[in-house]
């Protein structure tokens, strides 16, 4: 399991942070949430609320507890950091103290139901914010860029 | 050379089954092994017990295979949330072990980790005792997400020696009566005050669940028996803002007339009739009770009407697959046992009623109780070929899933379904 830095833990406190769960179906067909209540548990797990017992995620996360597939979750900063976290549905808690704690949680907001607590082991962290990703993307691959943002700054001349 | 096929069949690991099966979660296949083979729990599982957070075995109408009924584990939770629903085995028998290993339940055979469990949690009524001074889990009790109730421990098929060959429900009430002073019948009054109490726990129950043997006699045969459940599901009800809430209820297959009384002065959203065997010769030799009273053909016709009333994907039967192999009586092959049987499971899916199965558990006590149950590659194609029937007929088994039973390995796979 891949420990989560405390600019991720920190991410994922802040409530304007913008949060997706991105599962795929039986047919590998990516499918994409946000994930409001997303959070760290204190065992350094990714702990996605799901409301809904037969949503596309909810069934989608199972098929990954159940055949070993990855899942990945994606955080967005107002400032613009962002980050990508690839890992694996480990657990489905529908009972018992922790689901209870969430259920509470979760009734104290909204009108609606917990059908489960997901536990999410993080593997991989991919830092995917902008200025960063550019950076290195033009350090490292330097035939990518297209040459007029290389040229040196002119005068608009007349038109030809 | 069918015989030498189910022979190997019986002798596959879970390991093998897993490889076989890669469209099947190696999970279910696990939790299928673990009620076929039971468990044994080791002093340092036991240690971790906790009445005041788990729940302990007591109130089930069913006994366990080993003859016991003091305080153990009730079951176990898998990590995707599904229960294994099973009972302490001897060791001569070969179960499980449900070990400690760094401060963790799990798993283990031929001492090897296999998965890791947990104990099912207590309901916060479990520390409580009603008005009249019976303890609360005497009267209710829980599963992950359902609360059972079970009001009436005989079956009144034993009256004249016609109980089911597999049932233990008698031999267990005497235990239960002796020894945990469980009330043979419960006082509606009383249920409802419980349930009351279950339903404040935040998050704990999404589905009343109510079963008992069966009563023969009233007006009509049976009519003792709806009533009583009126009568339940009434003071039930009176907790609820809306007339219907989710629940569940295992009776016998009742009359029309029965079941639109059933349906129409209580709270109850689907119905369930075990037919136990598929299969008419079978169930006469089983189920000699049911037999007589109604028929195995007027089973299915009840089930069928049953539609009716409840709608498609609210009438289920249960299997207790398994016995259809016993000695001397049975299916001479798996594979025949599992032709016919789908074929009847089909015939019922086609008009709107789903099967589910159980691993038959032979208990001491019983006519089958030194028999042996089928193979585990048997019980996995039962559970795939219930759960393509439930998606050839879009019948939704929403109020008989993880959630709200746990005891059906078919049910399971159908969780990954919309509908």
């Amino acid at each position: 399991m891949s420990t989560l830095n405390a600019e991720i833990l920190h991410l994922l406190e802040d409530p304007t942070t913008t949060k997706v769960v991105a599962t795929t179906d039986e047919f590998g067909i990516p499918y994409a949430i946000t994930s409001t209540f997303l959070q760290a548990s204190a065992a350094g797990e990714l702990v996605h609320l799901e409301l809904l017992e037969k949503s596309a995620t909810n069934r989608n996360l199972l098929r990954s507890l159940w055949f070993d597939k990855k899942v990945s979750v994606s955080l967005l900063a107002t400032d613009g950091r962002s980050f990508v976290i690839q890992g694996k549905p480990v657990r489905a808690l529908i009972s018992g103290p922790v689901f209870r704690g969430h259920y509470e949680k979760v009734r104290a907001l909204l009108d609606a139901d917990l059908a489960a607590v997901w536990l999410i082991e993080p593997e991989e962290v991919v830092n995917e914010t902008f200025v960063q990703r550019k950076a290195e993307e033009e350090e490292r691959f330097p035939f990518s860029v297209h040459l007029d943002r290389l040229t040196v700054e002119r005068c608009n001349s007349a038109s030809r | 050379m069918a015989d030498a096929a189910a022979r190997k069949a019986t002798q596959d690991s879970l390991q093998d089954v897993v490889a076989r099966y890669p469209e099947v979660p190696r999970l279910i296949i696990v939790k299928t092994d673990v009620q076929r083979r039971g468990v044994f729990y080791t002093d340092k599982a036991l240690e971790v017990l906790d009445e005041t957070l788990h729940q302990v075995t007591g109130t089930h109408i069913f006994g366990a295979r080993d003859g016991q009924l003091e305080a153990r584990p009730e079951s176990l939770l898998l990590r995707d949330g599904t229960s294994i629903i099973t009972t302490p085995t001897p060791l001569e028998d070969n179960p499980y072990l449900v070990d400690l290993i760094d401060g963790k339940l799990w798993l283990v055979d031929a001492g090897e980790p296999v998965e890791e469990v947990e104990y099912w949690p207590a309901p916060d009524f479990y520390a409580l005792t009603s008005s009249s001074g019976i303890p609360m889990k005497n009267i209710a009790s829980a599963r992950p997400q359902r609360l059972n109730i079970f009001p009436y421990r005989y079956c009144t098929f034993w009256n004249n020696g016609n109980g089911c060959t597999f049932c233990d429900i008698v031999c267990q009430l005497k235990k239960g009566k002796e020894e945990l002073q469980i009330p043979a019948r419960l006082n509606p009054a009383e249920v409802g005050e419980v349930v009351g109490e279950a339903l404040r726990e935040p998050g704990r129950f999404s589905a009343v669940f109510l079963t008992s043997g069966s009563i023969t006699s009233g007006k009509e045969p049976f009519d003792d028996e709806v009533d009583y459940y009126i009568e339940i599901l009434g003071e039930v009800g009176k907790h609820f803002r809306e007339k219907k809430y989710p629940s569940q209820m295992i009776g016998t297959a009742f009359t029309k007339r029965q079941l639109e009384r059933l349906y129409n002065e209580t709270g109850l959203m689907s119905y369930t009739a075990d037919i136990e065997v598929l299969n008419e010769d079978l169930f006469n030799r089983h189920c000699p009770g049911k037999a007589e009273w109604i028929g195995y053909r007027e089973w299915k016709r009840r089930l069928v009407e049953a539609v009716d009333i409840f709608g498609p994907g609210r009438v289920n039967t249960g299997i207790v697959a398994g016995i259809e192999l016993a000695r001397p009586y049975g299916f001479r092959t798996e594979d025949e046992a599992l032709e016919r049987v789908l074929a009847e499971a089909e015939d019922l899916a086609s008009q709107g009623v789903g099967t589910v199965f159980i691993v038959w558990s032979p208990r001491p006590g019983t006519p089958l109780g030194d028999q042996k149950n089928a193979s585990l590659d048997y019980y996995i194609r039962l559970a795939k070929g219930l759960h393509e029937l439930r998606v050839k007929y879009r019948l939704p088994i929403g109020f008989d899933d993880y959630r709200h039973c746990g005891n059906h390995p078919d049910s399971d796979l159908s969780r990954l379904l919309p509908y």
